[in-house]
């Protein structure tokens, strides 16, 4: 048979790929919209602030490759600056920030990888409880109220400061997404974490720990979580119980955006900083263009619709060979 | 004779994979035809090809004389070309009398459907296919082969000539396929063309007026009834026709006991209190009907499940309770279901292939030695694949459990336990498989074979265990096992 053209396929392009189009088209649009936006400091501000959601989303596509979620990555944002707050005066600024991410990660990566990973507990629900405990702690030890922190260059170079001409949180972010990608793509544990994701009891009976993993990618998206916490007190000179307060949903929908599957086994670490970073690039435009921040969510929906009904048409259109296949090649 | 359908040239390929290469295919009214092939030859495809489900990239259709094209399955039930799948479907929770007329021209009265007229006139369709049941009976409380009728009247309300039955008798009970015959001779006499596929041998040299044969997606022969046998079939349906089966020489001497089983139960009670050995380089059947407690056996054995009681001894010494400790030892095991339990799906075939070989978590898995660990097994099983970074799901059955076996092997086990390792496998692939375990046999590998397939048991075992409702029902040799044994210990009469 033959073929006339040779297009790359739908199917062989990554994921990601039609979300990274639309952010460079998003970007030429703007360029030609507003001159503004290309500004040194708008694009310093679009990368600032899209270092936090886009570590916590790192931490979330581990915990969603394997079939799981982590819905308490934003109370734990509040709840880090908190710890921080309160450490900070006792000890040495860096000495606070290791003790705080340290004492955040073990409590929370504990209690959700323990009755996760361990005890085999629906990670929804179970991080769903987290989600509002560790808000509600926040709320119960500030009595509500917003603590001013004296931050210091080192969490103000994580949070918000530069390092030479380069913002601080995008070498975080930088740093974060590159071992991230090696640990999934060259090593063991990576191939565990796809695999656990993509048929769990085939996992088991091939020699996985499968509790460990899923245990283990609780306590990364904790120890991301805490990171992101104080790169936030860097950010914002303070602590606020009410920061980051749904932010878990826009880093899931920045997750999803960038490709990886909710029913776990399929995804990247690239399509997430891509997706999270497209998200905050239209927020950034629409409030340039002065469009009312209420539209934003409106349009993070119907982007997020559109990503599902995309990938589903992917899924479909490059299946329908495959179920072609597996019904005449393959025949069970 | 006349012809009724007429299909030329056709041909249907998805991606790269050619599923059908110019077949013909000739019907007459009034005969039973029996497409004949290995999995993957083709059969299914022409079958949806000529139902309407699949649009053929090439080729022609013609129906008593008139071209035809079939867009859709609508355009083919019209021209009066109806399939009966696998898989039924059927409406489970609607009435007999709904289902069958389920999108046909019912009769409606001031009110809407006219119900007792519908009733009448499906009463007299199942009368046809001798079926007597209450057409206001819910489907799914009728016996898988009745909902099978069902389906049969439904493809006869809309007037259909010709009847396409993929796999019919499939999961049909031996008295049922005797039944569902008597129908498909008496449709056949009035008139209706019916083409058939099965891999059953005898019951396609029972019931066929004629026959073609697919290969390797193209056509290969076509007959009437005289002349057919099965030879004649096996001859056009295979290529290379797997080499007759070399009997093992089993050495004299007493060989070395490499696992014990001891007294082992399990929490769930699907078996109780079983003991058992395996001496090195020998292959143990281990029979028994669906049920009885094989595979949970064998997957607590390996440690996916946690022991009541009893203990697991590899070389003398016990062994662990998780899967990796179980592997660490010594033990592999290729399970019942590949997709649920064997493959990750989105997975490459490499990293499925490699996916019992372990490190520390966080050590960097080296792609050099990889690549030839993966080469070599794929040259030694001759899997047939393209591209080693292509999810498995990619790959026909038989190459996937290649790759499964594979993997088991790559940890270089003292035991290998494999659990209906030949299901929904074509013959070739199958053959080549019981090639490889003994191969792998007279290297000194101690191998269990669970299969429900009492050929396959007495194919390949040197012994045969059988298992009944959860107990060791007997403990056969090869040398003086009858069939009968296994079948009286299966299905727990005394031996």
């Amino acid at each position: 048979m033959k073929r006339v053209m040779k297009l790359p396929t739908v199917s062989s392009l990554p994921a990601w790929f039609g979300i990274l189009v639309l952010e460079i088209m998003l970007l030429i649009a703007m360029a030609i919209l507003q001159p503004v936006f290309f500004s040194g400091s708008n694009l310093s501000n679009i990368v600032r602030s899209s270092a936090v959601p886009i570590i916590l989303g790192i931490g979330m596509t581990f915990t969603i490759l394997t079939a799981g979620i982590d819905l308490s990555v934003g109370s734990v944002l509040a709840f880090t600056g908190i710890v921080l707050s309160g450490l900070i005066t006792h000890m040495p600024r860096a000495a606070a920030v290791i003790a705080t991410i340290a004492l955040v990660t073990l409590i929370v990566g504990g209690i959700n990888g323990f009755l996760i990973g361990k005890l085999g507990l629906n990670s929804f629900v179970i991080t769903l409880g987290s989600l509002g405990i560790f808000r509600g702690i926040s709320y119960l030890v500030t009595n509500g109220t917003t603590r001013s922190i004296d931050t210091g260059p080192l969490i103000n170079t994580l949070g918000d400061g530069n390092v030479g001409p380069i913002p601080g949180p995008f070498l975080v972010v930088i740093f974060v997404s590159i071992i991230s990608i090696y640990a999934l793509k060259s090593t063991y544990f990576g191939r565990d974490v796809f695999a656990v994701g993509g048929n769990e009891f085939a996992a088991k009976l091939a020699g996985i720990f499968t509790s460990r993993v899923k245990m283990t990618v609780y306590f990364i998206s904790a120890f991301l979580a805490a990171l992101a916490g104080v790169m936030q007190v860097g950010r914002l000179q303070a602590a606020s119980p009410t920061i980051g307060a749904g932010l878990e949903l826009t880093v899931v929908a920045g997750v999803l955006l960038g490709g990886t599957r909710l029913s776990g086994g399929v995804g990247s670490i690239t399509g997430t900083v891509i997706g999270l970073l497209f998200l905050q690039t239209v927020s950034n435009s629409l409030t340039i263009q002065g469009v009312s921040s209420y539209w934003q969510q409106v349009v993070t929906g119907v982007l997020l619709g559109a990503a599902v009904l995309f990938d589903r048409i992917r899924i479909v259109y490059s299946g329908r060979s495959k179920r072609g296949e597996e019904s005449n090649v393959t025949k069970e | 004779m006349t012809t009724r359908v007429l299909m030329e040239g056709i041909s249907k390929r998805f991606d790269a994979v050619h599923a059908l290469t110019g077949v013909n295919l000739t019907l007459h009214p009034g005969e039973v035809h029996t497409i004949a092939g290995e999995n993957g030859s083709g059969k299914s495809t022409l079958l949806k090809i000529l139902a309407g489900v699949l649009k053929p990239d090439a080729g022609s259709i013609a129906i008593d004389g008139t071209a035809v094209e079939f867009p859709d399955i609508r355009a083919a039930i019209n021209h009066g070309v109806t399939m009966v799948s696998q898989e039924l479907s059927l409406v489970p929770h609607l009435g007999v009398a709904e289902n069958v007329f389920l999108g046909h021209n019912q009769t409606r009265n001031a009110f809407g459907i006219d119900w007792k007229d519908t009733d009448r006139r499906s009463l007299e369709i199942l009368k046809r296919l001798n079926l007597s049941v209450n057409p206001r009976a819910e489907v799914s409380s009728l016996p898988q082969h009745e909902q099978q009728l069902v389906e049969i009247a439904r493809a006869l309300a809309s007037q259909t000539k010709v009847l396409l039955l993929d796999e019919p008798t499939s999961s049909l009970a031996p008295a049922e396929v005797e039944a569902l015959f008597n129908v498909v001779r008496q449709l056949r006499d009035d008139g209706v063309s019916i083409v058939m596929i099965s891999h059953r041998m005898s019951e396609m040299l029972a019931i066929s007026d004629r026959f073609t044969v697919l290969r390797d997606s193209k056509f290969i022969d076509t007959s009437t009834r005289n002349g057919v046998d099965e030879n004649w079939l096996i001859d056009r349906m295979v290529l290379n026709k797997p080499k007759a089966a070399t009997k093992r020489v089993k050495s004299d001497e007493p060989q070395r006991v490499v696992m014990e089983v001891k007294s082992l139960s399990d929490f769930a009670g699907s078996f109780e209190n079983i003991s058992f050995n395996i001496h090195e380089g020998e292959i143990v059947g281990l029979a028994g009907l669906a049920g009885a407690g094989r595979t949970e056996l064998v997957e607590t054995i390996v440690g996916a499940y946690s022991r009541r009681s009893g203990e697991v001894f590899i070389n003398g010494k016990k062994i662990g309770h998780n899967t990796r400790s179980t592997m660490n030892s010594g033990i592999a095991l290729v399970p019942d279901d590949r997709r649920l339990k064997s493959t990750i799906h989105e997975m490459s075939v490499r990293d499925n292939l490699l996916l019992a070989v372990h490190g520390r978590p966080a050590k960097n898995r080296s792609r050099k030695k990889e690549e030839k660990i993966v080469n070599s097994w794929v040259d030694k099983f001759s899997i047939k694949v393209k591209n080693l970074d292509s999810p498995i799901s990619a790959l026909s059955g038989g190459n996937q459990q290649k790759v499964v076996i594979a993997r088991c092997l790559v940890s270089k086990p003292k035991v290998l336990i494999l659990d209906e390792a030949t299901r929904g496998i074509d013959l070739g692939a199958k053959a080549e498989i019981y090639e490889i375990l003994r191969a792998l046999a007279r290297e000194g590998l101690a191998i269990l074979v669970v299969s429900s397939e009492i050929t396959e048991i007495f194919e390949i075992s040197d012994r045969v265990l059988v298992m009944h409702a959860g107990e060791l029902t007997a403990d056969l040799d090869r040398s003086t096992i009858k069939e009968s044994d296994v079948v009286s210990a299966a299905t727990g009469v005394l031996v």
